[in-house]
């Protein structure tokens, strides 16, 4: 559905995105990983046809898209990550106006406005000023008001921020349904959980480029390892980390150890030599990789630093 | 203290973050201050106005009335037109007949004509007789061109004076004991102060009695202004001016109905700047991320807060006038359609400028600076603040190419002149082109602009 090759956009001497090349497919529920300045809501502003790209192809089902001409942006939805609402207007006459710019009138645009606000439980605040609603109040109308259109193609750019859990979930589960539905979504996040809990595939991006492609499963297989052990990096552990390098990769971040043994290193032996040194095991915890880990393979920084 | 100190020192900092206001800070002040300098003629030698067009008429064929009109051609405060340019560029002495459309024709030129009648120098009683035509549109400028008119006529008229003396003289005692009477009095003359008695009758015989240096007249300069104003007052009652309110004679409320339109001007041109400032503040608000992402183009977005600019703008001029009406009497309901119509205009043409400014300027600082320039330049050129005429002829070429000009010309066509649809159109066009030529370039600015960058 979108074919993204060779995606290149700079901001003066910065290059926001260098050389991006991924695929959506129809259905896809399509995640965006990176840190802060990755260059994610750049990809998104290209892709919603805001900006033009300095070198590339970018087109939807086969289209080119193109800041100029609007008809390929019918198809498309875009929840920028600011909000991008009318402070001053009630949360209906903003809707009303969004759906208006897309054609929407009469009859099936107040029902499409009942529908969304139905949606992210604002139903009663429908007649308030948006101004007057909290962050994450904002944040739900800010999500609805891109889908009035029904668009084939979501993107949405980091749109639970501030919102609060609950809340959040209530977004997941409305995004999940559309999804299930048929909605195309490109989904851009810092948080690997979000990346985790929603996505089909994921895009690891960092520094405008693609580092990693592929479902959950298919990215952990990336990482030599499989199981990851962390311990609290003190002085009584010193002797333990000291031993540990040549058996795979350790890791240290905000005070603890991260061992990520080679495939050939079995724990059995790891807690052998544990247990050698007198170390009670509940210092000692397993888990299995997570995004962040590849991330941290990857970059060798954390996701969030 | 130290608190607000801090506060300030976050302004300073956000200032100097913002270049082009800083820039603007600098150059703003400057070019005004160049600009009004020039406008009033500051380094000019010799100050007061120039080049005030005056249309003037000679029906005498009296030899001084050639003189007069010398006088005024010699006189720098006007611009004497003599010729009727006919359509295909010949040129005719302008009669009496020319001058009433002319003073009426929307946008024109003149507002004031001088007719010298063919009974310049009465045959009948003593006295002379001139008419003045006006469309006095400006107090200021009505005033002026009197006292220059007065002055020029003044100076001039001792020797018509003369002659209108001799030609009464002549109707009482006959041409004969005429002759005979200056024969008798140049004989004196010479015999009791020299010279050729012959010269001094045919001088005598022309009318000069030495009346211009006795009336301080004539090119020299009254000793002092108790002198000027003696013969002035004895000349004005024996020179009978005739004058003839062309155009707005009718109009009820003449003081406020001649000025409102700079009013109005003033009031518009702040649209510039508010305009120009929504644009900015829907950018930072981020929604224009929202309204691209939708089918609509850059030039869409422009073009409705265009047509929203004219609105509102239209809708406070008309306010403006009805509150003319009701406090100063200015006949509005009268020329309602018309007004509407060049308000329209008037509206369009400042509103593209407010969008030429927001599509150039890199934030809504910058475009404030700018809208504060662009605004005092054309009020200043465009005479909403003074009359034209009395600018440097350098700077009057400059007013024709500003929206405030022709809005103000349009609305005194309106509401002074009282002019039709068909004569109002060349001014509507005008305006249309402006906002048509502002608007493209605006549109075209707009689309390349960084405004969602
Ligand atoms: N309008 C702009 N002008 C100049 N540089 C920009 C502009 N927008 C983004 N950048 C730069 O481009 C890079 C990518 O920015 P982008 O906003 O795409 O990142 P992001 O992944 O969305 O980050 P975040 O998670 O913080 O939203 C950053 O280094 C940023 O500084
Ligand atoms: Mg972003």
């Amino acid at each position: 559905m979108l074919n993204v090759a060779h995606l290149t956009k700079r901001y003066g001497a910065l290059t926001a995105l260098d050389g991006v090349s991924l695929h959506v497919a129809r259905g896809e529920f399509f995640g965006l990983l990176g840190p802060n300045g990755a260059g994610k809501s750049t990809l998104m502003s290209l892709v919603a046809g805001l900006r033009a790209a300095d070198t590339g192809v970018l087109t939807l089902d086969g289209v080119a898209i193109v800041t100029a001409d609007p008809s390929t942006r019918v198809a498309l939805g875009l929840v920028p990550q600011h909000i991008a609402l009318y402070p001053e207007l009630s949360a209906v006459q903003n809707l009303r106006i969004f759906g208006q710019l897309y054609g929407l009138h009469g009859t099936v645009l107040r029902e499409r406005v009942t529908e969304a606000l139905a949606a992210v439980q604002l139903t009663d605040r429908g007649q308030d000023q948006v101004k007057t609603f909290s962050g994450g109040m904002q944040r739900r109308l800010n999500l609805v008001a891109a889908l009035l259109h029904r668009p084939k193609f979501l993107l949405c750019d980091e749109p639970t921020v501030g919102v609060d859990p609950q809340s959040r979930n209530a977004i997941f589960e409305y995004l999940e349904r559309l999804n299930r539905e048929g909605l195309t979504i490109i989904y851009s996040t810092h948080y690997m959980e979000e990346a985790t809990r929603l996505c089909s595939r994921i895009g690891i991006i960092d520094h405008g480029k693609i580092l990693a492609l592929g479902t959950l499963d298919e990215l952990l297989t990336k990482l030599p390892f499989e199981e990851e052990i962390r311990f609290p990096a003190t002085p009584t552990t010193a002797g333990l980390a000291a031993q540990l390098p040549s058996h795979g990769e350790l890791l240290t971040l905000d005070g603890i150890h991260r061992f990520r043994p080679r495939p050939d290193y079995k724990l059995s032996a790891f807690f052998t030599l544990v247990e050698s040194l007198g170390l009670p095991a509940r210092l000692f915890t397993s888990q299995r990789p997570t995004l962040e880990a590849l991330f941290l393979h990857l970059t060798g920084r954390n996701l969030r630093e | 203290m130290r608190t607000i100190l801090v506060l300030v020192r976050k302004d300073f900092q956000n200032f100097f973050r913002n270049k082009a206001a800083v820039s603007l800070t600098f150059i703003v002040p400057f070019a005004m201050i160049w600009l009004f300098g020039n406008i009033f003629g500051v380094n000019k030698k010799d100050s007061g106005p120039s080049g005030i067009p005056l249309a003037v008429v000679n029906a005498s064929d009296n030899p001084a009335a050639v003189k007069l009109v010398e006088a005024l051609q010699a006189e720098k405060s006007f611009r004497v037109w003599t010729k009727f340019v006919n359509p295909d560029k010949s040129t005719r002495p302008l009669t009496e007949d020319d001058l009433r459309p002319m003073l009426r024709e929307a946008g024109a030129d003149v507002h004031f004509a001088l007719v010298i009648p063919a009974d310049l120098v009465s045959a009948t009683g003593f006295g002379l007789h001139l008419k003045i035509l006006s469309n006095p549109r400006n107090e200021i400028e009505t005033q002026t061109v009197n006292g220059i008119l007065q002055k020029t006529i003044f100076t001039t008229i001792p020797q018509l004076l003369g002659q209108s003396l001799q030609s009464s003289a002549k109707r009482l005692i006959g041409d004969d004991r005429f002759k005979q009477f200056n024969g008798a009095i140049a004989g004196a003359v010479s015999s009791a102060f020299g010279g050729d008695k012959e010269q001094i009758q045919q001088s005598i015989e022309a009318g000069d009695f030495g009346l211009g240096t006795a009336l301080g007249g004539a090119g020299k300069t009254p000793a002092n202004a108790a002198d000027a104003t003696a013969s002035t007052d004895v000349l004005s009652r024996i020179v009978r001016i005739e004058n003839e309110q062309v155009v707005g004679a009718q109009v009820k409320s003449p003081f406020a109905t001649s000025i409102v339109g700079g009013w109005a001007m003033q009031f518009l041109l702040f649209a510039v700047s508010a305009s120009a400032a929504s644009l900015f503040r829907e950018r930072d608000a981020g929604i224009f991320q929202r309204v691209l992402a939708a089918p609509v183009t850059r030039a869409q977005i422009l073009w409705g807060k265009f047509l929203y600019g004219v609105s509102i703008g239209l809708v406070q001029l008309i306010v403006l006038f009805f509150a003319g009406r009701i406090l100063f009497g200015i006949e509005v309901e009268k020329h309602l359609g018309l007004l509407i119509l060049v308000c329209t205009f008037a509206a369009a043409a400042c509103t593209s400028f407010g969008m030429l400014l927001a599509a150039v300027a890199p934030n809504a600082e910058a475009a404030n600076g700018m809208a504060t320039f662009l605004i005092m330049l054309m009020s200043a050129l465009g005479g909403a603040w003074f009359p034209i005429s009395i600018m440097p002829a350098f700077i009057q070429q400059f007013s024709k190419l500003t929206l405030v000009y022709w809005s103000m010309e349009g609305f005194s066509a309106v509401l002074w002149a009282g002019n039709s649809f068909v004569q109002v159109l060349p001014i509507l066009g005008i305006l249309g082109g402006i906002t048509a030529v502002v608007m493209t370039i605006a549109v075209w600015r707009f689309n390349r602009g960084k405004i969602f960058e």
